[in-house]
């Protein structure tokens, strides 16, 4: 008397023999709607195209994201678009010269000459008065 | 689009190629869904034939597991489709078993029985196929008309280890996939109905 699932008993042997011919005598009304079922089961299957299109969804949604985020970084109002800036339209030549501290000393006060420019502007004052000296 | 444009017609000669090979496995794989389910549905409608006790819903069972393994699981690799659709078999057969418990005790509360509800079996649908012979189909029907009495009384986990191993062949490897459980498990419930159903039974006279 084994009841293993490897061995079979008689028992089973027997119970599983049972089982198998109900199988084989279901009635042909139950086995057409079987086959009926079946038929419907695979008309609902996802088609080749459908397959397609869900393999190549996550490249395409990843390729939308993208151009979405660019499209979204330009028309940001923080961004600065090339005509406002003063800096991008600028010629080459006069950025350098900006850049260039020996050229113009911007606010180096500490160096100027004022009592240069004072005599500077009253002898151009004076120009048409008698000079002291002579 | 520079960058698709310098890609070459040798690239874009493969689009088509990949199109027409994922037409041609889909077809391939919808054959041998369909060999499969072929051979399963009958064995999977007596193991809800059996658990149900009921024709139509036994056949709506099948039907609905047929369906999610189709629409679901049809890209799996076919090794994988028969505990896949037994697990799904199994779990629609426990839903409608639920279910007609909470409708009877439903019922059970109204001054009025829905028995007129039940259908009652087509004795001409019902009629077998092929017989060996009167007597020896009569007395074959009737220890077969006892075993599914006796599978009826069984545990619903001890039933169905014992129907898918002995209707549909599974291997204990692939019950306990069937049935969401451990090896030991299947081996277990198996055990004991074997048991249950000896006691029952004895020997099952051929």
């Amino acid at each position: 008397m084994k009841s293993s699932m490897d061995e079979p008993s008689e028992f089973e042997q027997r119970a599983r023999q049972l089982l198998r011919d109900s199988v084989e005598r279901l009635p042909a009304e139950t086995r057409s709607r079987l086959t009926r079922a079946r038929y419907a089961a695979l008309s609902s299957r996802p088609s080749w195209q459908h397959s397609l299109a869900r393999r190549w969804a996550p490249a395409g949604v990843g390729a939308l994201a993208a151009a979405v985020f660019a499209v979204v970084f330009i028309m940001m109002p923080g961004s600065e678009s090339p005509a406002l800036n003063p800096l991008s339209s600028a010629a080459p030549e006069d950025l350098e010269m900006l850049a260039d501290s020996d050229a113009v000393q911007l606010g180096g006060d500490q160096d100027v000459d004022y009592d240069f420019y004072e005599w500077a502007v009253s002898e151009a004052k004076g120009a048409g008065a008698p000079s002291v000296g002579t | 689009m520079l960058a698709f444009a310098t890609l070459g017609p040798q690239t874009t000669d493969l689009l088509p190629l990949g199109k027409a090979h994922l037409r041609e496995t889909t077809q391939d794989a919808a054959r041998g869904l369909e060999t499969f389910l072929a051979e399963v549905e009958r064995k999977a409608f007596r193991i809800a034939q059996i658990a149900l006790r009921h024709e139509a819903d036994a056949l709506d069972a099948v039907q609905d597991a047929m369906m999610q393994l189709a629409h679901r699981y049809s890209a799996r690799p076919p090794e994988e489709w028969k505990p896949l659709f037994y697990r799904i078999l199994e779990n629609r057969i426990r839903d409608m078993q639920r279910r007609r418990m909470v409708r009877q005790r439903v019922m059970s509360w109204m001054p009025w029985r829905a028995e007129d509800e039940e259908e009652a079996p087509d004795p001409i649908s019902q009629a077998a196929d092929a017989a060996p012979g009167p007597a020896a189909q009569l007395e074959s029907e009737q220890t077969m008309q006892a075993l599914e009495q006796a599978l009826t009384q069984l545990p619903g986990r001890q039933r169905e280890a014992f129907l898918l191993r002995n209707i549909e062949g599974l291997d204990v490897a692939e019950t306990a996939a069937a049935m969401k459980c451990s090896q030991g498990s299947v081996k277990t419930h198996y055990f004991r109905a074997v048991q249950a159903l000896r006691s029952k039974l004895g020997d099952l006279a051929t």
